[in-house]
């Protein structure tokens, strides 16, 4: 018995809990790529380094975060709520509907990348004949006016299922009776929505937001395949990643991880507090 | 129903006011009809363009995309297949997803047993650090100095040994609540048959825990499949035999961004298991994204 614990716990603590500690520890060296090179403690130089002229990505990537994370919470979750209210009557069509919103999660960001890479492909792809209609032309990905817009539009496909499949959940717990009571009464249908489905919902609301938020802080996977940060798509975590494994500076990618994990604790723990006491006031 | 039915205005409608509701329930009809076909297009429409270019011939493709074409070009596919190393990849993945999930669902059984039962001094301590397990950032940097220190990188068993953990927190906490389920007598009764640990655990507990086991197993195995910066970080570019079907394609793409249909095919085939699986799954795999979005 004892064995079995002690080989879970090891796996879990040597390639779980200490590499997300090592983060903060690696941030404070100059770390690089290649093994054989000195390893020094370097203070706070690496997260300095953020704010000089050598490292100019950092305030750009920091504003492009923002604006993928506030898109995308947005977007996923205004989207997600009506696909879940078009969704949730129990039909053989509605399930089978769920089932093709739920794809993309299944298929996974390399498959949902390169689709979508077919499609915005510039010359032949579906989305420069629709341009074409309008006598538009554009590079798309390749763009740095459109890459952005299109980065969220994909990783909103990509997970809106996922939310849709959250807030059903919210939308069947919801007691029939309360809309019977409601209909009997003569409630309208937009005032039913907004006093009965949405306070109702609130649990399901907080996940959602919280996810969609910690999701589209962290995640750059997608991002890779796409543009790898090119075109004014290189969010903090793409950053990060591009320090470390392309200019090979694993120390600051390392600090450079270490404030996105800040900021998106600073971002979460209020909007969870603000979202729970929501919650409260809504639901008595 | 009754209190209903003594309201004045719930007698039988007049013909006007049922050919009002008749005329609303057909407006809403075509409503409905029209968002369904719409969800239907906006997640199934990019996903069959790809399928439909992967049967076009390249002439045909540059000629006229969006026509669908009149005879399959199944040479697309075969090329894919060389072209690609698509049969070493998906092999691969295969060993990557199944063994790695397979282990990670089996420590996380051997971990949950002993917290659910209370046999091991300091089990709520431990559950809890599994718990915040799943809200631990996934640290690559870290991790690749790891595997690089322990000659994980770049290696077979490494790679599995690597992406056993990602799994593990879900699959503690699913179990530990499955466990909880199953009646303490059992474990007596074993105990008096002297029945051992290891045993106990397979003929009793693994049936009777088949649902989590298989949440955690399929949860875990997808999160592997489609690791993209994993196969990057922990692999050498040089050493493609290792390469996973997610890296293997990607790279594809970069070496022939101009061979759109044979790409196309190569996209298809390398989701294709995973749609069967998909399919053959997707009650468990939607009830094991709720149950994961719960513990958040």
């Amino acid at each position: 018995m004892w064995s079995g614990i002690l080989v879970g716990l090891a796996v879990y603590a040597l390639f779980g809990l200490v590499p997300a500690v090592a983060n903060t520890v690696v941030s404070f060296t100059n770390y690089a790529l290649y093994p054989g090179a000195p390893v020094n403690f370097t203070g706070f130089s690496n997260y300095t380094a953020m704010f000089t002229s050598e490292r100019s990505g950092f305030l750009q990537a920091l504003v492009a975060t923002v604006v993928f994370v506030t898109a995308v919470t947005v977007a996923q979750n205004v989207i997600a709520l009506a696909v879940a209210h078009r969704l949730v009557a129990d039909s053989r069509w509605n399930s089978l509907l769920r089932v093709l919103v739920f794809l993309p999660i299944v298929l996974g960001v390399t498959i949902v990348g390169l689709v979508w890479i077919l499609i915005f492909e510039p010359g032949q792809g579906p989305a420069a004949s629709l341009w074409g209609l309008f006598g538009a032309q554009s590079a798309f990905f390749g763009s740095a006016g459109l890459a952005m817009p299109l980065v969220i539009l994909v990783q909103v496909w990509q997970n809106v299922g996922f939310s849709a499949l959250v807030f059903i959940g919210g939308l069947t717990a919801i007691s029939p009776e309360i809309y019977q009571a409601a209909s009997i009464d003569g409630v309208t249908r937009w005032r039913r929505l907004s006093r009965i489905t949405f306070p109702l919902l609130a649990p399901a609301i907080t996940v959602n937001v919280l996810l969609a938020v910690v999701g589209s802080f962290t995640t750059y996977n997608l991002i890779y395949v796409l543009t790898a940060g090119q075109n004014g798509t290189m969010t903090l975590g793409m950053l990060s990643f591009t320090a470390a494994f392309t200019d090979s500076n694993l120390g600051y990618g390392a600090a450079i991880g270490t404030v996105l994990f800040l900021m998106t604790l600073i971002v979460a723990l209020p909007l969870m507090m603000l979202l729970r006491r929501r919650e409260a006031r809504l639901l008595t | 129903m009754t209190a209903t039915s003594i309201r004045p205005d719930s007698r039988p409608a007049s013909r006007q006011t049922r050919r009002k509701t008749a005329g609303l329930r057909r407006e809403r009809f075509w409503a409905r009809l029209a968002t369904g076909l719409l969800i239907a297009v906006v997640f199934l429409g990019p996903v069959l363009y790809v399928v439909m270019i992967s049967f076009e011939s390249p002439a045909h493709f540059l000629r006229s995309p969006m026509n669908p074409p009149t005879s399959a070009h199944l040479s697309n596919f075969s090329q894919a297949w060389t072209g690609a190393d698509l049969a070493r990849e998906l092999v691969n993945t295969v060993i990557y997803s199944v063994v790695g999930s397979a282990l990670s669902t089996a420590l996380a059984l051997l971990i949950a047993f002993p917290l659910a039962r209370r046999l091991v001094r300091g089990h709520r301590p431990l559950y809890t650090l599994l718990v915040v397990g799943l809200f631990l950032p996934l640290a690559y940097i870290p991790l690749f100095i790891e595997a690089r220190d322990l000659h994980l990188y770049n290696d077979l068993a490494g790679y599995i040994l690597l992406h056993v953990e990602p799994g593990m927190p879900l699959g503690v906490v699913l179990l530990y609540a499955f466990i909880l389920a199953v009646p303490t007598e059992l474990d007596e009764a074993a105990w008096l048959d002297g029945t051992g640990y290891l045993a106990y655990l397979l003929r009793v507990i693994v049936p009777l825990t088949r649902p989590a086991l298989l949440i955690s197993f399929l949860y875990g195995m997808l999160q592997v499949w489609n690791d993209i910066i994993g196969p990057v970080v922990l692999l050498a570019g040089t050493s493609p035999n290792l390469f996973p079907v997610t890296r293997g394609i990607f790279n594809f793409y970069g070496q022939n961004e101009s061979a759109y249909t044979v790409f196309a095919a190569a996209v298809v085939i390398a989701s294709l298991p995973l749609v069967i699986l998909f399919a053959a799954t997707q009650r468990q795999l939607v009830r094991a994204s709720i149950a994961g979005s719960v513990k958040n």
